[in-house]
């Protein structure tokens, strides 16, 4: 057995995944975005007296939370391109879509998050007393007004903790998107140590990359957790 | 008839199977301060909430000078519903400020959001009404800071700085310590004396006496008596008003 060379390991590594944390960085802030969409628009639409609507967001709910992420990935980015380009033929017979590995990890992360997000701020917007609705339509709101300036702000303080801590694990499960041939920490980590078989310190250095960001962003959110108890 | 504020024509309103009220006929007039009294389940809070259309009614019309919430045989119009509450106000028994906002904030919410109010004036606005209450000492105070006889006199100045034509009060002193009672009063009662249209229900019965033109005896959905506050407090003709003001005062 050789001897373990962390100091290799890191000089040589390390540039590489500062490329990666740019991607992973990128790719939360668009995919948590697009979370933070589709979970306001899903919890809405479940709030809505709609029962259609109510029923195919259920099903929907149901079926994302009901798979793993990494089988969702890779459907957004082995299978939706075929069904896509299967669809268009039947207009242009030459038709055909790619999503690049960047564009289909925001689509799987996002709808992914955004399923769970729904949940939260769907329980927050229902945590807010009825009073709060009732005062606000005396005064005059309609009820869309009194939602978005009166209920939905509220919501917001309530759902914002949780909300950090699927932030937090967002980055975390961008690791999966090297499935779908992301360059983001863990591919980039996996290719130098099949190089280099610096597998022990190669592993290690990258486990303390997701450290190194998690830890903070736990901690930010745990002040987030304690400023928004104040006025609620 | 121009000085008919509230008219109030066969109101039902039912929950389910269970009907509270059973067909109610009120008129107010412009000035008028009524006192809705009865046991609890009588159906006098929601009779209350009927006038502003919290509680949309099973039938019958409510008009608010001369003007229906709904016109009868048409659809609901919520822009129109709402448009029709900014003329009356309401307060709350458990005050229902919005506890993100401070008092100041939350007296300037609605003119700014629904009258389109320029900040400045909105803030002015408050400002006098909050001053009217006498927090003027308080405005920068979130509702968790405040005792609740300030939380109470915050939730009037927000009613009335969309200046309403008519004042709702649902049992407003009911949530309170009984030393803060006082000074809830003393605003209402200030309101009163300016000319105020009010519907109150409450179960300060001094207080109704003091400031009601007429009072409202209410049972099992019925309005089973109503008079001025002499012919009802200290000669009731209902058997059941009797008993219930025997139960009250005693």
């Amino acid at each position: 057995m050789s001897r373990l060379d962390f100091q290799t390991a890191f000089e040589e590594l390390t540039p590489l995944l500062l490329d990666s944390l740019w991607v992973v960085v990128t790719l939360v802030i668009f995919s948590f975005a697009l979370a933070l969409v589709i979970g306001m628009l899903i919890a809405l639409g479940r709030l809505s007296k709609n029962k259609f609507l109510n029923g195919i967001l259920v099903v929907f709910l149901e079926t994302v939370r009901g798979t793993p992420l990494l089988v969702q990935l890779l459907y957004v980015y082995y299978v939706m391109p075929e069904i896509i380009s299967m669809i268009g033929q039947i207009w242009d017979p030459t038709y055909h879509v790619n999503f690049s590995a960047y564009t289909a990890s925001i689509l799987g992360l996002g709808v992914n998050y955004g399923c769970y997000l729904s949940e939260v701020f769907r329980s927050s917007i229902q945590s807010i007393d009825k009073g709060q609705m009732e005062a606000a339509l005396a005064l005059g709101y309609t009820s869309r007004k009194a939602m978005w300036h009166i209920i939905i702000p509220q919501s917001l303080q309530v759902a914002l903790p949780p909300t950090g801590n699927y932030f937090t694990a967002m980055v975390k499960d961008t690791s999966l998107c090297a499935f779908v041939t992301l360059g983001e920490i863990i591919l980039t980590t996996q290719s130098y140590a099949s190089q280099t078989f610096l597998t022990i310190e190669s592993y290690t250095i990258a486990a303390l990359v997701y450290l190194v960001i998690s830890l903070p962003l736990s901690q930010f959110v745990r002040v987030l957790e304690r400023r928004s108890r104040r006025h609620v | 008839m121009s000085d008919v504020m509230i008219e109030i024509r066969d109101l039902h309103k039912s929950f389910g199977d269970h009907e509270i009220l059973k067909g109610i006929d009120l008129t107010v007039k412009k000035g008028e301060k009524i006192v809705i009294i009865g046991p609890s389940g009588s159906g006098k809070s929601t009779l209350l909430r009927c006038i502003n259309y919290l509680e949309v009614p099973t039938s019958g019309v409510v008009r608010i000078e001369n003007k229906a919430f709904v016109e009868p045989g048409k659809k609901m119009d919520e822009k129109h519903i709402a448009a029709m509450r900014q003329q009356v106000g309401m307060v709350f028994q458990r005050f229902n400020l919005f506890p993100n906002k401070t008092a100041l904030e939350n007296v300037m919410a609605a003119p700014v959001t629904i009258r389109k109010m320029p900040k400045e004036e909105a803030r002015k606005i408050a400002e006098k009404y909050l001053k009217k209450v006498g927090l003027e000492h308080r405005i920068n105070h979130y509702p968790s800071q405040l005792s609740g006889g300030q939380q109470q006199r915050v939730a009037i100045a927000r009613a009335l700085a969309m200046e309403p034509k008519i004042m709702l009060f649902d049992e407003a002193t009911s949530a309170l310590d009984p030393e803060l009672v006082g000074e809830v009063l003393n605003v209402i009662r200030e309101l009163a004396n300016e000319g105020m249209t009010m519907v109150l229900v409450t179960h300060e019965m001094k207080f109704a006496e003091e400031v009601a033109d007429r009072v409202i005896f209410m049972d099992g959905g019925f309005i089973v008596e109503e008079g001025t506050p002499h012919e009802i407090f200290h000669n009731p003709k209902h058997q059941r008003t009797k008993a219930f003001l025997n139960k009250v005062e005693h």
